[in-house]
């Protein structure tokens, strides 16, 4: 019932596309009105699967045109908690609003700004990433012809031009992260949600996807990363939250987290884990 | 590793009851039901004690088709359980004998193995005359139980592998035209009978006991009747046909392990830049889009064929009744039969794509869009294929009169199936192959929920055409009126409950679709 409307809204767009042809990476520009108030507001989240909490009650505010990174240990609830932000995962409690629009309560408006990218999930990887990424921007309701050719700029910006024929379950695991990335990329969200971007992804894909996103960025988008690697985060990121068994430990600018330490000290202490490790010593080859 | 593999099996067994409660329910529902069943039929077989005679004649006939099904069925319907599936264990350095012997005692350990040991128990009394009979009836029906289970375990990996080869589908067609063509003996046979069915029985039953799926079943009861030589050779044979199977078994695993990548992956197809193929065919909206891309995976995703190559053809059953009895009727429920086939067939629809399905989610695509999309190819295979149906049953039963009836109800059965099935598919999914696992696994554990979601489909989609249904059989017990009524109430019914099906499947999934992602993703 919504369809005539998206598409609407999407014929409207074409015309700015071509404005934004001109951009480095050759993406559409981002949409949207001036900014006011954060690109992503999580108040009170909280998700129960059964007897385990796994993410406790977390309020966090992202800025508009932030980078902002997610950083925590394995099984801290970062999936768990960018799934409820992104409308894919149910919370049991609180609510995550994405440019004013509430996630659950009109999940249509705030989908139409997101671009996700999951970590752990399937695609439709009988489809060629060319076919891909298309069918994610169709599902959205964008014309065949503006799809297309979004698409064809996306695989080429991100060096798939050549495997786009292939079938995405003959990609390698990098290869999939960014065709995944583009089927986010193709309608113009205005809020990007990744999950573990840069794992699996070669050092040359991994500098062209931290440009794409950093001309996002820099034209008014906003981008949420989770990732383990800590130096890339300290790098790339302007502000940081770090979330441990379901709680936020800290948050805010990169500076005011890191409190004068690198980002990877400052992280352990919050977790408050040991590096020091025991036993395993069948594992030294030299005890032989 | 025996020992590991019939834990892990064990393991698996508890965990059916640990799921949900509703699957916890169906799950007990279908033991509970089942059990009765094979209890029934173990007592049945144990009561042929009384009359040699009749043991003779039915048990090895019984056993060879118990050791086809063994082998046939894992194929097309329930799948096999891919805790055994041998490429699973390609990273264990576990020697392929070992491994060979493990899956078979862990193949034992679950429901088909316990009710078919069960019933083999039955078998195992019924040939309790003298002592040697017993005890040749105890290590020949243990020995042609290995046997079925170990034939089902290597049929399956020769399947598996051949299958996912591109070759494979064009395997998997002749396959399928070869069962064809192996009914048409049997149709023979069961019409020259006229009636006679046991005479009928005793001369399969004479012959299957000389072939190699019948010797192990055989050989007691010629002890039994005193024929001692026939039976220890017969036995004997068995026990050779298992050592055999064994052989291949292990050859064919020690291939899959060493190999395990072949079995997972089909034929890479490459097309041309900018080449969107089917998705630059269908309609300019995200339904369009849906329906193209299910056509896509129709063609590439062997699981999706597995089913597809069978449905069209599963009404053809229905001419073994035409040509061996006097119902020359029986051709009218063709197109029917096809119709519901095709339509209850997508009541699991959104299962097969697994946590793909979360672009679905993700973009917020409307459940219209969502719904329509999925069922317009089996909509655009069913609807040629009903007709073709409807036409040639109504030509070979000769009552074109009741043609515009038989279209109606069609027609009716179609819609209100695809009704079901639409607002089913999200509301009950259960576990299916995931992509890229062989088209004939089931997950482990699921034999309950899939029972009840299967039954619940067929029978609200019977009842629900209820109407349709009481005007055809008024139009074929000879009221003229009847049949037209019963086309225009086929049509309008069928077309309407579509409509409904549709709109209803399309609210609910727009309420539950990341409940359903979360299901999906869980299994």
């Amino acid at each position: 019932m919504s369809e005539p409307s998206m598409t609407e809204s999407q014929t409207t767009e074409r015309g700015t596309s071509s404005t934004a042809a001109s951009a480095p990476a050759d993406l559409p520009a981002p949409r949207g009105g001036p900014a006011a108030g954060p690109a992503v507001a999580i108040r009170g989240l909280g998700k129960r699967f059964g007897d385990v909490i796994a993410v406790k009650g977390i309020d966090l505010d992202v800025p508009r045109g932030s980078f902002f990174g997610l950083v925590g240990p394995n099984g801290a609830g970062k999936t768990t908690t960018l799934s409820m932000v992104t409308g894919l995962l149910r919370p049991t409690v609180g609510q995550a609003f994405v440019l004013g629009h509430d996630v659950w309560a009109d999940p249509v408006a705030a989908k139409r700004l997101l671009g996700i990218l999951p970590d752990g999930l399937r695609t439709f990887d009988r489809l060629t990433g060319l076919q891909l990424i298309t069918y994610s921007g169709l599902l959205r309701g964008m014309p065949r012809e503006l799809a297309a050719e979004r698409a064809t700029e996306l695989v080429n910006a991100l060096g798939l031009a050549s495997a786009q024929g292939k079938l995405v379950v003959d990609y390698s695991a990098g290869m999939t992260k960014k065709v995944t990335l583009a089927s986010a990329l193709i309608h113009g969200p205005r809020v990007l949600v990744l999950d573990e971007p840069f794992e699996a992804v070669d050092p040359v894909s991994s500098a062209t996807i931290r440009s794409i996103l950093a001309d996002f960025v820099g034209s008014g988008g906003t981008v949420i990363l989770s990732s383990h690697v800590m130096d890339l985060v300290e790098r790339i990121c302007s502000h940081v939250a770090v979330i441990a068994d379901g709680r936020v430990l800290a948050h805010g600018g990169i500076e005011e987290v890191r409190e004068g330490q690198s980002l990877e000290q400052r992280f352990v202490s919050l977790v408050g884990g040991t590096t020091q490790v025991e036993g395993l010593s069948w594992l030294r080859t030299s005890s032989d | 590793m025996v020992a590991h593999l019939v834990r892990l099996k064990l393991t698996l067994l508890r965990n059916m009851f640990r799921r949900s409660r509703a699957q916890a329910i169906g799950v007990v529902f279908a033991v509970v039901y089942f059990g009765f069943l094979v209890v029934a039929m173990a007592f049945g077989a144990a009561s042929l004690r009384v009359d040699l005679g009749l043991a003779v004649d039915i048990i090895p006939v019984a056993g060879a088709v118990a050791v086809v099904l063994w082998s046939l069925v894992p194929l097309f319907s329930f799948g096999s359980d891919p805790t055994l599936d041998p490429a699973r264990f390609a990273t264990f350095a576990v020697p392929p004998r070992q491994l060979a012997i493990g899956l078979i005692a862990g193949a034992l350990v679950g429901l088909p193995a316990i009710a078919t040991m069960l019933i083999s128990a039955g078998v195992m009394v019924a040939w309790s005359h003298t002592v040697l009979s017993t005890l040749v009836g105890i290590v020949s029906t243990a020995v042609a139980v290995l046997t079925a289970v170990t034939m089902s375990r290597w049929v399956s990996a020769v399947a598996t592998a051949a299958l996912s080869s591109r070759r494979g589908n064009d395997v998997m067609g002749v396959l399928a035209l070869i069962l064809l063509v192996l009914l048409s003996p049997v149709l023979i046979v069961l019409s020259n009978a006229g009636g006679d069915y046991l005479a009928v029985v005793r001369s399969v039953s004479s012959v299957a006991g000389w072939t190699p799926l019948g010797w192990a079943w055989a050989a007691p009861g010629d002890i039994a009747l005193g024929h001692t030589v026939v039976g220890l050779l017969r036995l004997a044979l068995g026990v050779a046909f298992l050592w055999a199977l064994g052989v291949l078994w292990l050859r064919a695993l020690t291939r899959q392990v060493e190999n395990p990548r072949s079995a997972a992956r089909s034929g890479s197809a490459t097309t041309a830049d900018g080449d969107l193929g089917l998705l630059d065919r269908g309609p300019d909206t995200p339904t369009g889009a849906v329906a193209m891309r299910v056509l896509v995976y129709w063609w590439r995703d062997p699981r999706y064929q597995a089913g597809m190559l069978l449905t069209p053809f599963v009404p053809l059953a229905l001419l073994i009744p035409y040509f061996t009895s006097d119902v020359r009727w029986v051709t009218l429920l063709m197109a029917p039969l096809l119709a519901f086939m095709m339509a209850w067939g997508e009541h699991n629809a959104v299962a097969y794509e697994a946590d793909a399905f979360w672009m679905h989610v993700a973009a917020g695509t409307p459940g219209l869009a969502d719904r329509r999309g999925r069922l317009v190819p089996s909509l655009l295979v069913a609807v040629p294929l009903v007709i073709v149906y409807a036409v040639a049953g109504a030509a070979l039963a000769a009552r074109f009169d009741l043609l515009a009836v038989v279209l109606g109800l069609s027609v009716a059965l179609l819609g209100t199936a695809y009704a079901v099935s639409s607002v089913l598919s999200v509301v009950l999914p259960y576990p299916v192959a995931k992509p890229g696992e062989s088209p004939f696994s089931t997950p482990p554990g699921a034999t309950g929920i899939t029972l009840a979601a299967q039954t619940v489909a067929a029978i609200s989609s019977v009842v629900l055409s209820a109407p349709p249904i009481v005007l055809a059989l008024l139009a074929w017990s000879g009221a003229v009126w009847a049949v037209w009524a019963g086309a225009v109430v086929g049509l309008v019914w069928g077309v309407m409950l579509f409509e409904i099906g549709v709109r209803v499947g399309a609210r609910v999934y727009e309420r539950r679709a990341p409940e359903l992602l979360a299901s999906l993703t869980a299994n």
